[in-house]
């Protein structure tokens, strides 16, 4: 992760993009004012395009067809920054010379093709797909790979720009993470994506390996949000920059974190340890399960490194959250020992709330109250999750304090026999208030 | 005329987590925790040390526990986890220390059992167990066999269950009845000489938490998130009243215990008082409120025949736990 530097000065980040223009061939702009919001393909379509413009003129005019192609020679993984030291300049023509060079343009032309329906539908293709679309012509998995490599270094774009994902991401192959706040985000191909503009309710998170460096401007937590509508309403209402707790930034990865998501966390993580990372979740099994996947990572993904944050606080939604609210008064029942129960026969009595009972005299603030209407029942498969997610936990030799909070919240859960989503601590949709004091409380005692 | 009761003795920090299940025996109440430890305390003794402490007997945590009511038992109890396993365990005589006697098997190949409350017949013989799916077991603890086995859902026999999360059970003290508090609001009451269903009470609407019978096996007493008490007779299975607190909205309830004449409810709610209801009066007789949050059970101690000791007295005495992670006894004030 050394190609990440964290700058949140402008200087800083303008020079991370000047770096990339040789590769990019991007035309100069005014840095310093511009803050380049050119999220799909950056250009990539507008290159693909003009090449099959090319062509087609080409076949017109009656010249031979051809394709600029270079070839990144080797070189070690995670060593792409910078321009590629070595490279062939070459096009790539049909028909060719030999049957070797049509086969090549062949498959070029195939790859191209993909990737632009790709572009055009907003879709994602994995490398294994395109093998699979004509293993013939392709003849190995690893000839896919290194076209593609190839033809987004020519093209100067990343591969992701091109839509095309790399065939280990097949599982995970939407990007889905979304990110808002005072945060920008320059990208390998100079493209520098402001996340904190105000009419953004979300913006689609980069693969962390296309991010050349990231400004934090004056962000001092991270928010990560379960749900995609917690989310935007939130990023509507410019949250990350009117919190009473200062700056920050939200994310969310829309339901089940994916690794694209949570290498990005990981990365600011490591970027900034100061920066306070928080997560908020339904109260349910699988909220805690998706805390638990921020933190520690999914066991079917084990050997993805880089992509959990042990230091996640779970902010919410908490059993006390939902048990204790200041919202409505309670009477105080004082009086009791004179209150004559409904001793009335008839089960129309039975729910008919005590309003024949006097007024209370001081109605008062209970610091415990029920949980409110917005709260559902377990179902059978939520109880059956939270007993697997909790065996989970209690096979762990020595559970850290993170995992015995989850087991007691979990205890209550099946206790209780109650679920609830964010909306439940919300005050009539605004989720600010509550939000403000929980961020405030927890960035006190987490200094 | 209000009853006073005084805190007569916390524990503090009984267990690492929250408290969910209490039972007494004649001299001693065990307590079990979301730790893996259940806790056997000793009540004859003003500071009620610890008398044992069993290690491990449920790695997920414990969330109810049952021992018999009555004269002569404490033999054994037994005890459920979070997995769904349950647990009988029995005195050692000698030792007098609780050993653990068998595991109810669990259905399947899973080895995930589904065994949520439970309820210990006076004779220390019989266990009810109830389901997620609203049925309730009945096991021979001597013979160790399933003997009975109660449908509340639509389906019949083998392919039964799709009934509603059964939260609550109880045993009458004469063994005759089975009674069950279920998740969508529903009580039913079984006849077990008859082996069938005899009452179907509605009323409460919502989740049913604790069913008790009253010691003479006359009444029935459940209640939940409706926050009041309801009253059943069980010789015709009708409806004979409520207790109340006033206020908008009652607490839930989450813990209900007859005292041992019958006389008295002790009831725990989930904002943490514990209340004291004369039954015959209809009314609230004590109010306690040492902690504001959840209590998750509450139970009366055995009667004794002597005063214990110093500063015991003879009086009613019963503990409240939950998640203050404490146990606070109290005792009825006397010679006032």
């Amino acid at each position: 992760m050394n190609e990440i530097s964290s700058s949140s000065n402008a200087n800083n980040y303008a020079g991370a993009v000047l770096d990339s223009q040789e590769s990019s061939g991007a035309s100069s702009a005014d840095y310093d004012s511009v803050h380049v919001v050119s999220v799909v393909g950056n250009g990539a379509l507008a290159r693909i395009e003009s090449l099959l413009e090319a062509m087609v003129d080409a076949i017109i005019t009656g010249d031979k067809i051809s394709v600029p192609y270079r070839s990144v020679r080797a070189s070690r993984p995670g060593q792409l920054q910078g321009p590629p030291s070595g490279r062939q300049t070459g096009i790539v023509r049909f028909p060719g010379r030999t049957i070797q060079e049509a086969k090549k343009f062949d498959a070029l032309f195939r790859i191209i093709e993909l990737s632009h329906e790709a572009l055009l539908s907003g879709s994602l293709i994995t490398k294994r797909n395109i093998y699979y679309q004509n293993p013939e012509l392709f003849g190995s998995q690893a000839v896919v790979d290194v076209m593609v490599n190839n033809l987004a270094f020519t093209l100067g774009v990343g591969r992701g720009d091109l839509n095309i994902a790399s065939r280990h991401q097949w599982a995970v192959a939407t990007a889905k993470g979304l990110i808002s706040g005072p945060v920008i985000l320059v990208n390998r191909d100079g493209s520098v994506i402001d996340c904190g503009l105000s009419h953004n309710t979300g913006i689609l998170l980069p693969p962390i390996s296309e991010i050349q460096s990231i400004g934090f401007h004056a962000a001092q937590w991270v928010l990560v949000i379960e749900k995609e509508a917690t989310f935007r309403t939130l990023a509507a209402a410019q949250y990350a920059k009117t919190s009473r707790a200062g700056c920050g930034i939200l994310i969310t990865a829309k339901g089940f974190p994916d690794l694209a998501t949570r290498r990005f966390l990981s990365v600011l993580h490591s970027m900034r340890p100061g920066l306070v990372i928080f997560g908020l979740a339904d109260f349910d099994p699988d909220g805690v399960s998706i805390v638990q996947t921020y933190q520690n990572g999914s066991r079917r993904l084990e050997h993805e490194n880089e992509a959990t944050v042990p230091s996640l606080r779970w902010l919410g939604v908490r059993s006390n959250d939902l048990l204790s609210s200041g919202e409505s008064p309670v009477f105080d029942d004082e009086e009791d020992q004179e209150s004559q129960a409904a001793t009335s026969l008839g089960s129309s009595h039975l729910l008919e709330r005590s309003d024949h009972h006097r007024p209370a005299k001081r109605p008062k603030l209970s610091g415990f109250q029920n949980p409110s209407e917005t709260v559902l029942s377990l179902t059978l498969r939520d109880r059956r999750k939270a007993a697997d997610i909790l065996r989970g936990i209690c096979s762990i030799d020595q559970p850290s304090n993170d995992e015995l909070d989850q087991t007691q919240e979990l205890q209550r859960m099946l206790m209780l026999n109650i679920k609830a989503e964010i909306q439940a601590v919300d005050n009539y949709g605004d989720l600010s208030t509550w939000l403000d004091d929980k961020l405030c409380a927890g960035m006190d005692t987490g200094q | 005329m209000s009853k006073q009761y005084l805190t007569a003795h916390t524990v503090d920090q009984a267990h690492p987590a929250d408290i969910f299940s209490l039972a007494p025996t004649p001299s001693t109440l065990i307590s079990a925790s979301g730790s893996s430890s259940l806790r056997i305390h000793d009540t004859t003794s003003p500071t009620y040390p610890l008398a044992q402490t069993i290690s491990n007997a449920h790695k997920l945590g414990c969330h109810h526990l049952a021992t018999a009511s009555g004269p002569q038992t404490g033999n054994i109890f037994a005890s459920v986890g979070f997995g769904g396993d349950a647990k009988i365990w029995h005195l050692n005589p000698d030792s007098k220390q609780y050993e653990l006697q068998w595991e109810i098997p669990t259905v399947g190949d899973s080895g995930k059992g589904d065994v949520w409350a439970i309820a210990l017949s006076a004779d220390e013989n019989f266990l009810a167990c109830t389901t997620s799916d609203g049925r309730i077991h009945v096991w021979d603890l001597t013979a160790k066999e399933k003997i009975q086995t109660y449908e509340t859902g639509g389906g019949r026999g083998a392919a039964g269950g799709g009934g509603s999360f059964a939260m609550a059970v109880d045993l009458s003290r004469d063994g005759r009845l089975t009674a069950s508090g279920h998740e969508n609001g529903g009580v039913y009451v079984f006849n077990n000489d008859a082996g069938r269903m005899v009452y179907s009470l509605s009323g409460l609407a919502k989740p049913v938490r604790a069913v008790a019978f009253s010691p003479g096996c006359k009444r029935l007493a459940a209640a939940g998130n409706a926050g009041i008490i309801a009253l059943y007779d069980m010789e015709h299975g009708e409806h004979v009243g409520n207790l109340s607190a006033p206020g908008n909205r009652p607490s839930w309830i989450t813990s209900l215990d007859w005292n041992d004449t019958g006389d008295y409810l002790l009831s725990g709610q989930l904002d943490g008082k514990v209340k004291v209801w004369d039954v015959a009066r209809g009314a609230c007789v004590a109010t306690h409120s040492e902690t504001d949050s959840a209590l998750w059970c509450v139970r009366w101690l055995p009667p004794t025949e002597r005063a214990l000791g110093p500063g015991m007295g003879k009086g009613e005495r019963f503990c409240a736990a939950g998640a203050s992670r404490s146990l606070s006894f109290y005792r009825e004030a006397t010679g006032i």
